[in-house]
């Protein structure tokens, strides 16, 4: 089972999406965080929303690029290290990942990322995760609609955000648009 | 009528031709002759083309007729009863057209005018058109949700 939720900013997309895999029940919760921590600050904020997740028995997984090489039975060893025991059967785990604009960013702009290949590559990695987990559910953004012509660079960010998250849509089994907290189903 | 929006980069102009079996006789709104609308079955960027009627400079209409329908205001005052005449004028004379445009509403208000027109135009416009849709489509994602 698949879900894309989408929503604009400030809308209570993340917390919809979270309470969507609370409500999947019990098993292995793995959140997929792909925001590149920058300076003292981001690394506060990173620790205290993974501090947030780890009492609602979420493991944090980074991942800013190559999410196609990212294995969920690897970090297995990483997270019975500090305490917590997970079966690693695929049967049992629902990932949550947030969120495909930092994704689809990464890939854009950072050195190591996929470049003009990345609507290609975060697609094969959706597909291989997906492979990997009972309910995957992918957190993205609604970031098309303030009419502003950005320069070349960022506008090819947004087509290829926005043709990410059509090709996700066309694979997944429920599309919700989250629109001040109240779920709109789109599929 | 039938009229579809959506933000940038959502899959409109592909959701349209399989939905209405419509995959020839489209215009590019950003770069058709003016009139060519009255007699099309399709257009997209009407984002863009609603921009050439603000920024009259840009167009070069052959037909005299035509362009006086054009926006001729340079404020927003006049801007809602000329964006009314245009959306009846078009439903009267291509009632079978399927629109696109993007939606240009949801971020702070523009630092130009020449923006701030556009932006107000496409959504007067718009709203004169859905009024009289038979169907208003918005896509999101690649997926269509009828608004009306």
């Amino acid at each position: 089972m698949m879900h894309l939720i989408t929503g604009g900013s400030g809308s209570g997309k993340s917390a919809y999406a979270e309470s969507q895999v609370l409500a999947a029940g019990p098993g292995r919760r793995i959140y997929i965080a792909t925001m590149i921590p920058y300076g003292e600050e981001g690394r506060q904020r990173v620790e205290r929303h993974r501090a947030l997740r780890r009492e609602k028995q979420f493991e944090t997984v980074e991942c800013y690029t190559g999410l196609a090489e990212l294995s969920l039975k690897d970090k297995i060893t990483q997270t019975t290290a500090e305490g917590a025991a997970f079966s690693s059967s695929s049967k049992d785990t629902m990932v949550l990942l947030e969120c495909m604009s930092n994704l689809v960013a990464n890939e854009v702009f950072e050195p190591d990322g996929a470049q003009e290949r990345t609507v290609e590559a975060v697609c094969e990695g959706i597909r291989r995760l997906r492979r990997q987990t009972r309910h995957l559910f992918i957190v993205t953004n609604e970031i098309f609609s303030d009419g502003i012509t950005y320069d070349p660079e960022t506008m090819r960010y947004l087509s290829y955000l926005g043709a990410v998250n059509q090709r996700l849509a066309g694979m997944a089994d429920a599309v919700t648009e989250v629109v001040y907290g109240i779920p709109v189903r789109l599929k | 009528m039938k009229l579809i929006i959506g933000g940038a980069y959502q899959g409109k102009l592909a959701y349209a031709k399989k939905e209405y079996h419509l995959t020839e006789g489209w215009l590019d709104g950003g770069t058709c002759p003016p009139e060519a609308i009255l007699s099309c079955s399709g257009i997209y960027n009407f984002h863009e083309y609603v921009k050439r009627m603000v920024n009259t400079d840009n167009i070069v209409s052959e037909s005299e007729q035509f362009s006086r329908i054009f926006l001729q205001t340079d404020n927003l005052s006049g801007l809602e009863q000329q964006a009314e005449a245009f959306a009846e004028m078009l439903c009267r004379k291509n009632p079978d057209i399927v629109i696109i445009s993007n939606e240009l509403g949801y971020g702070v208000v523009p630092m130009e005018k020449e923006d701030r027109l556009w932006r107000e135009a496409v959504g007067r416009i718009c709203t004169g058109l859905a009024s009289r849709a038979d169907e208003v489509i918005r896509v999101v994602c690649g997926m269509g949700q009828r608004l009306k």
